[in-house]
């Protein structure tokens, strides 16, 4: 009786043991795979803002004198004041 | 004796119309000695005064003599566009001094004063984005691009707070169009593409970002993530060989060079 109380004791703390370890390496190889797939999507990153366009004078944004003003109209990404990355030609 | 008499007339012309030329002062003297008058006009002066003394302050960087000039003009509250125009340099000076908040506010004081100030609305989404604050950035970027449909930085603006918020499809057609009448603009491929990669459209993401690359062919952002559309894709090796390269490449981007020499190495050689 005894030794059929230990062999089921024994064979439920291997079972347990196993079912911990399965879970264990699976949460560790799920984690794994999360960091990898967060640290993808997290260097992923868009081009920055565009930085802030210049002062205007009393007379206003009217006219093409404006700078600023033409600049956040106009259609041509270069006259925009659009960020570049630094490579760019 | 005609010679003489031709040459005296020619003089007493030259001294006649010399002498009825006038000259307009620059600042038009007040006539008047009313109170009131007189009051505006040395509030006139004073907004003309500050205006010259805080532009002259941004120009050199004094951000807090800026800030201090437009702070008085706004206090003095002058007609359109003067008033507007304050707010907007205030804001300027404000976010230079890492106030985002303060310029923020001054930036929606401008656009409330004159609703269709395309360069406050592109401020105002440049300091919203700082701030964190997607939510009013995205508002006004919807504004900016009703008011400005074919404006590259309206296009450019929404299509940033877009893939920022998580909008991938508003990003995709903001990049698209915008690289429709700027097609060789290497930033908006980059962006276009990563609008594409987070639809799942890997395809067409890489296609951007090899555009992106042949115009730009040291763009290592570009790069890595041509890499990481690669990996998905299941090509291992030419993955591989873009993380390599990426690494390379961004000599000046420590963090992405970091990552980038990771990838390289956690994916097997031949």
């Amino acid at each position: 009786m005894i030794q059929i109380v230990s062999r089921t004791l024994a064979s439920s703390v291997l079972a347990v043991a196993f079912l911990a370890g399965t879970l264990l390496s699976g949460r560790f190889a799920l984690a794994g795979a999360a960091s990898l797939q967060a640290m993808l999507d997290g260097a992923l990153t868009p081009s920055s803002a565009p930085a802030l366009l210049g002062p205007i004078t009393s007379a206003g944004r009217i006219g093409w004198q404006c700078k600023p003003e033409h600049a956040a109209a106009s259609k041509d990404a270069r006259a925009s004041e659009l960020p570049t990355d630094p490579s760019t030609p | 004796m005609r010679a003489l008499l031709l040459a005296a007339l020619l003089v007493q012309l030259m001294t006649t119309s010399g002498a009825a030329q006038t000259y307009a002062p620059s600042t038009p003297l007040p006539r008047t000695t009313s109170a009131p008058a007189l009051r505006a006009f040395a509030t006139a002066r004073e907004v003309e005064e500050r205006f010259k003394f805080g532009l002259d302050a941004e120009a050199r960087g004094d951000w807090k003599g800026a800030a201090a000039e437009f702070d008085r003009i706004v206090e003095l509250n002058p007609p359109e566009p003067k008033g507007s125009t304050a707010q907007y340099d205030l804001a300027i000076a404000y976010a230079n001094l890492q106030r985002n908040d303060d310029a923020a506010r001054a930036l929606r004081t401008a656009l409330a004063r004159d609703p269709e100030f395309l360069a406050a609305m592109a401020n105002l989404v440049a300091v919203d984005l700082a701030r964190g604050d997607l939510a009013e950035a995205r508002r006004i970027a919807d504004r900016y691009v009703a008011l400005a449909p074919d404006s590259a930085r309206a296009l450019y603006s929404r299509g940033i707070v877009a893939l920022e918020a998580g909008d991938a499809a508003t990003a995709r057609e903001d990049f698209g169009k915008l690289l429709h009448g700027n097609p060789s603009y290497a930033v908006a491929h980059y962006n276009l593409a990563l609008a594409e990669e987070r639809l799942g459209r890997f395809d067409a993401a890489e296609r951007e970002l090899n555009s992106a690359l042949a115009l730009a062919p040291g763009y290592a952002r570009a790069r890595f993530a041509l890499g990481v559309v690669l990996l998905r894709q299941g090509e291992h090796a030419a993955a591989r060989s873009a993380f390599a390269r990426a690494t390379a490449d961004a000599s000046g981007d420590p963090a992405l060079k970091n990552i980038a020499a990771a990838m390289r190495d956690s994916i097997k050689g031949p």
